[in-house]
Parts: structure tokens; sequence; C-alpha cells
């Protein structure tokens, strides 16, 4: 009798021990799944009017994407629109893309995308501007969301009229930064000194430092892409070619009849190749822009004039030999005197076949508010960041002023204000950009002068252009 | 009295046709966008200018002349597969003899064989990529200094890329040529064998008159498929050189997918795809019926 009773006791002891258990964590769990919203709600607008709504994203897999993924609930709970997402490498995610927007099917409503390729979606009218949602005070909360943080460049970049041959930074905005990066040279500041080798301001002195590091160091002088496709061209080459000619040479003309062959560009390719060719390493023809950030950050080269944001890989001495030895500079200026850097931004746009709207206008609002970027550039490392308050944050002040010694912020800070989308507006750029590289191979490996190799190519372009009209 | 039966035979008449339809749903599945694709080839179809869009009868085709990279990209589509099926076709068939005799640790050696035929040729070609970075610290480079040979430019230069793109294709594709010849091997006579024993032959005779003409129907099927594969061969390529350097590596599958998928020319991507497939086509339909022929008469 006395046994019985004990076991008794012992059951309800156990009973209350597993529901006050269960009670605590249910608790904890509905304090985990409640996220804070009290900052967007600050916004005056109503985020719950098109509750119910549902919207797919398409997404490039890019760090922004690793930091927006986890925080996609609490755009859920603010506003009661369902999200679905789709994350495609980069390739495949834009082959996509152009077939979605080109087919209206509307598949995605919310895209990644950025300066020179809204210059492809927006001439057809694939892309819807974005100004009308952001100047509509029921849907945007303008002294909230602060449009004016964003680095006014930036904002210009993805802002384009409509004409080709021109017209960036006019007419509609149709996208918003999430990021930016502008091309710079990275050098091996200990090496620089060691053997006194001067920074280089022209590209004559580019080519002479390349070589005197591979004399004197034996390591290849200086790291180029080289693969026989745009990439190649699209970021230190191009800076370098628009520099090099004070930003007055382009590579098509207002009328979009190409100018590769122009002596002033034939010029600059040809201290580049042979610089390459010299100096640089011997599989340039292979290389992409991973090959010679890793080849740099092994030790393994002298300068990389190449995306700024790299450094973030040379600063970590995880995955970098070279940390605390890099230094930061403007890429050499042309006669005149200054820079002029390519620019590009990954941004979000709204497809023309979106069926929700107000609602994808709320998921880009909600995206590229002050608090979402500061997580994706602290938490996430997505770097540059297109706001300055991001950019001011001490937080990230304290990553980006630690490269360098500080030279990292200025030589990037100084690049932006004269740094600008670098490439002719035209929707053609990806098939120019790749002829304009396998012209440079045809240089590298002497099968055509460059004066022979750059008019083929403009032969090429030209026929293209005219075929599909683009030309006046 | 034909009543009872009625439904019973209509049945008989829709079985087959039942039993078959999975099969007929994937034959339509796979003939309509062929067909598409005929048709597209056929049109001046612009992903992003859908106003251009017409029928332009065979002027992709002619345009495709015009092409400064057509006739390269087909000449090195037809020699890279030519080449390919001869060192292949000849390797696997010393590495299946290798196999099929009493050789030291043959069953971890089989097993070990199979592993590159699981990797996605992607995958294969980037692990060959870093391995043959043109610096000493690319393995292969690495292992070459220890002969004093080196260091090789393995893709950064235009005839050691085509090469190094053929030693990452034939890595990826011999063990599967060697098994479809060892298991040829195996499913052979023991008869004709063991008649030339008392014959007295040996060695190279029994090779030359008995194997190679008994394992003619297997060494024909394999070529078959590598012909079929070296002429489609996209993904090696695009992981390792993009086609490069200097147009070396670029083949026809190449040019068809800067077409279409870089450059959203969807009408020439599908011309230049035509023009593959018709190659293929044809290279194996000669090859099924050498293969029948020879197939009939070893089974005599």
């Amino acid at each position: 009798m006395k046994h019985r009773m004990r076991t008794r006791r012992w059951m309800i002891a156990a009973a209350f021990l597993i529901l006050g258990g269960w009670i605590c964590w249910a608790a904890v769990e509905a304090l985990a799944a409640e996220p804070d919203l009290t900052y967007f709600r600050q916004a005056k607008i109503n985020w719950r009017q098109f509750e119910g709504q549902k919207l797919t994203i398409g997404l490039n897999k890019h760090p922004y994407t690793e930091s927006l993924l986890p925080l996609i609930p609490e755009f859920e709970a603010l506003t009661g629109i369902k999200v679905e997402y789709l994350i495609l490498p980069e390739n495949e995610y834009f082959a996509k893309l152009v077939a979605d927007l080109s087919n209206a099917r509307g598949e995605f409503t919310v895209i990644m995308t950025g300066p020179m390729r809204n210059w492809t979606y927006a001439a057809p009218g694939w892309i819807l501007p974005l100004e009308p949602f952001l100047n509509d005070p029921k849907l945007t909360d303008k002294a909230w969301y602060k449009p004016e943080d964003f680095f006014p460049g930036l904002i210009a970049a993805n802002r384009w009229n409509g004409k080709i041959g021109g017209g960036t930074g006019e007419g509609a905005l149709w996208s918003i930064p999430i990021m930016c990066e502008s091309y710079i040279l990275a050098y091996r500041k200990d090496i620089f000194d060691k053997y006194k080798i001067k920074v280089p301001t022209t590209y004559e002195e580019l080519a002479e430092a390349a070589r005197l590091v591979k004399k004197n160091a034996g390591i290849d002088g200086v790291m180029a892409r080289g693969t026989p496709n745009t990439p190649t061209i699209s970021t230190g080459y191009i800076s370098g070619a628009k520099s090099y000619t004070d930003g007055k040479w382009a590579e098509a003309d207002q009328n979009m009849i190409a100018r590769l062959s122009d002596p002033r560009h034939v010029n600059f390719s040809k201290i580049w190749i042979d610089m390459v060719r010299e100096s640089g390493p011997a599989n340039w023809a292979n290389m992409t822009w991973y090959d010679g950030m890793e080849t740099f950050a092994a030790g393994q080269a002298g300068m990389y004039p190449d995306c700024d944001f790299f450094a973030q890989t040379y600063e970590d001495p995880k995955k970098s030999k070279v940390a605390g030895k890099v230094g930061y500079a403007l890429l050499p200026p042309g006669p005149g005197g200054r820079t002029y850097s390519g620019l590009w931004t990954w941004a979000l746009g709204m497809s023309k076949a979106t069926k929700n709207k107000e609602a994808a206008w709320y998921f880009i609002q909600w995206a590229t508010s002050q608090r979402t970027l500061l997580n994706a550039t602290v938490e996430f490392r997505n770097y540059n960041p297109s706001r300055a308050s991001v950019m001011n944050d001490p937080r990230t002040q304290k990553v980006l002023g630690s490269w360098g010694n500080g030279a990292y912020v200025k030589t990037v800070q100084e690049n932006l204000k004269t740094a600008r989308v670098a490439w002719v507006p035209n929707p053609e750029r990806g098939r120019l950009g790749d002829i304009w590289a396998r012209a440079l191979h045809e240089i590298y490996f002497k099968r055509l002068s460059p004066e022979e190799a750059m008019k083929r190519a403009d032969e090429e372009i030209n026929k293209i252009f005219k075929d599909i009209g683009l030309q006046k | 009295m034909s009543r009872p039966h009625a439904p019973a035979r209509q049945r008989d008449a829709i079985l087959p046709y039942l039993l078959l339809s999975p099969g007929l749903l994937l034959l339509l599945g796979m003939l309509y966008p062929f067909f598409l694709g005929v048709y597209y080839s056929l049109t001046n179809y612009y992903l992003q200018y859908p106003h251009l869009f017409r029928f332009i009868w065979l002027r992709n085709y002619l345009k495709l002349l015009e092409d400064p990279l057509f006739s390269y990209s087909l000449r090195f589509t037809l020699g890279y597969a030519l080449v390919a099926v001869v060192v292949q076709v000849g390797l696997g068939l010393a590495v299946a003899l290798l196999l099929n005799s009493r050789i030291i640790g043959r069953g971890v050696i089989r097993g070990m064989m199979l592993m590159p035929l699981m990797m996605p040729p992607v995958i294969t070609a980037l692990m060959w990529k870093i391995m043959m970075a043109s610096t000493k610290a690319g393995i292969l480079n690495y292992l070459l200094s220890f002969l004093g040979l080196g260091p090789v430019n393995w893709l950064g230069a235009m005839n050691s890329a085509i090469v190094s793109v053929f030693i990452i294709d034939t890595w990826g594709n011999l063990p599967f040529v060697a098994i479809i010849l060892l298991g040829g091997l195996q499913s052979l006579p023991t008869e004709p064998y063991e008649a030339a024993r008392v014959d007295g032959a040996a060695g190279w005779g029994v090779f030359r008159y008995i194997t190679l003409p008994l394992l003619k129907p297997f060494i024909i099927l394999a070529a078959t498929f590598r012909v079929m594969d070296s002429l489609r061969i996209f993904d090696v390529i695009y992981a390792a050189t993009v086609g490069g350097p200097a147009d070396a590596t670029m083949n026809l599958h190449m040019r068809a997918f800067f077409y279409a998928f870089q450059w959203y020319q969807m009408g020439m991507g599908m011309a230049y795809a035509m023009v593959l497939l018709i190659l293929v086509f044809l290279a194996s339909y000669l090859l099924m019926g050498y293969w029948r022929r020879a197939a009939e008469q070893t089974s005599l």
C-alpha cells in the first residue's frame, strides 16, 4: 500500500515536470519565432495592407542572398505576404531570368539585377520603374526609408533613360542597389617597399612595376583576368581603358558604331597585353577573377587591378598569406589626371509581369532598408555597402578601416567620386564584351596585330548591331 | 455469342497502348522540344527582341557559313572526336586486357576504376584545372619537375589547352570504355581458346585472330558511345577553357551554347545545335550498322 502511494506521487511529480518543461519550451519557441518588428513598424505605412498575397523572388548566389534568407520570416511576419524564392548560380540565374522576363511569365517578381543588366531588361519593357512606388506615401514612408542615404552615384548608376548609346544616370530608376564594387589597384606593399618600386601613376609605369616585381621578387608581376569572355573586360581592363583615354573614348559611339579600333584604345590594349604577356601569369588566357584573387592572396603576384572588395580575402589571415602586406591605390589616371573606374552594383528590381506589384515593392523596401542592409554587411560581409549609414557604422568602419592601414577606405571613397558605369548603354553588352575579349586573345597570342584584331572585332560587332537594328 | 467477348477483345486492343503509354508520353516529351528546336533554327528568334521574330527559312544556316568560327569549330569537333575515339578505345582495350589478366589487387583496381565515372564532368574539369595550374603550385608541374620537365602551361596556351582538355576527358571516360570491353572479354566463349592452345597458338596470334574479332561488337559499341559523346563534349571544355585560348577549344556545342544562352540568339544557337545533331546522327547510324554486321558475324 505504501509502496503504491509512493509510486503515484512519483508519477504526479513526473507529470508536472513534463508539463512544466513543455510550457517553458513552448514559451521559448514562441518568443524565438516572434521577430522584433519594432524598427519596421516605425514606418508610417500599413505593412499589412497586402496580407495574404504571394511573391516569388529570383536570387543569384551571393553573400547578400545568404544574409537575406534567414530574415525572410521577419518580412512574412511583418506583412503577412508569403515569400518563395529560387537561388541559382550566376550564369543559370541570368539565363532563367531572361527566359522568364521575355515570356512575361512573372515567375520571378523581385529580381536581382544591376546597371548593365537593366539595359537588356528595360529596353523591351520587362521591368518596372520604381519611382512610382517610392513616391507613393501609401506605400513608402520616405522619412523612415531614407532614400537619400544611398550613395548618389550608385542610385545614378541604376537610372537609365532608355536611350541606347547613352543616358545612364538619367530617367527612370530601375533597381535599388544593395552593394557596390569599383576597381582599384591592390599591390604588395612589402615588395614595393623592399625593392623601392614606385606605385604606378601611368599605365607605362604599371607595366614597369609589374616587370620589376617579376625581376626582383620572382613572382608574377601582375594578375589579370583573361578568359575569352566579357568578365575579362569588365573590371580592371575597361577601367584602365577609360582612364587612359581620360573618359573621352567609348567602345561605341552614340549611333552604336563600334570604336574598338580607335588608336587611343589600340594603344591601351597594346600596353596592357604586353604587360600581361611579359609579367603576368603564364596562363593569363585561362584566368578567372577567382584564380587571380587566389593567386594574389597566396602571395604569388605583385599587383591585381580588379574588384576593390577582394580585399576582404586578402586581409583574412585564414584565407591569405598577404594579410597586412597589401597596399591599395587608385588605378593610374590618364594624361588628364583623373581615374575613371567602372562601377557595378547588385540591385533589386521588379518584373513587369508581377501580379502583386505593391507587395513586391514592400519586399524591395524591406530588403533595402537600413536595418536589413546593415545586417547583410555586419553579419554576412556584404561589401561594399550601398548606404552611407551602413558604410559609416562603427562596426563596418572597424573592419574596412583596418585594411591596408586605412588605405582601403580612403582609396574606395576617392574612387567612388569619379567611378561610373563604364560601358555604353546597350542590350548587347555581353556579346560585345565576348568579342572584345577574344580580340585580346588574338593580340596576346600574336595571331593578329592590335590594330588588325580591333578592326576585325569592330566589323563583327557592327554586323551584329546592324542585324538587330541597334545602329541608327 | 460475341457479346461477352467484346469487352475482352476491346481490352486486348487497348492493353498494348496502355502498357506503352509511359514510353509514348516520354517520346512525345522528347519529340516536342526537338521539333521546336528545328523550328526555331528556321527563325530569327532572339529572347530579348521578340519583335524581330520571323520565319526565315534556311537563312540561319547560310549565316553559319559567314560566322568566323563556324569552320574552325566544325573541324575541331570532328578532329577531336576522331582522336578521342581512337585513343580512348585503344587505351580502354589495354586497360580491359590488363584487368582481365591475373594481376594482384584486380578487384580493388576494378572498383577504383569506377570513381571517375561517378564524378560530374564539371567537377572533374575543375579538379584538373587546379592540378594543371601553370605555376609550380600546380601538382602536375610539381611532379614533372622531379623528371626535370616543365613547367607546362597546361590550359594557358593554344595547343596545350587542346591536349589538356583531351586528358581531362580521357580520364573521365576511359573507365567507361574499359568496363564495356572487360565485360566483353569475360563473356567470350572459351572453346576457340582451347582449340588454339591445342593447335599451339599463343600470345599475339591468339589476340589478333581470336580475341580481337570476337570482341569487335563490343569495341564498336564502345566506339559508338565515345564518338557521340566526344562530338557533343561541352561541360569539360566550358569549365576548363570556355572555348579558349584564342578559340583553340571552341567546338560546335560551345558555339551553340554561346549563341543560345549567353547572347540569347536562339535561332542561331539552334542552327548550330542542328548541325551537331546531324553529325552525331550520321556517325552513330554508320557505327550502329557496322556493329550489327559485326554482331551477326561473331554470333555465327
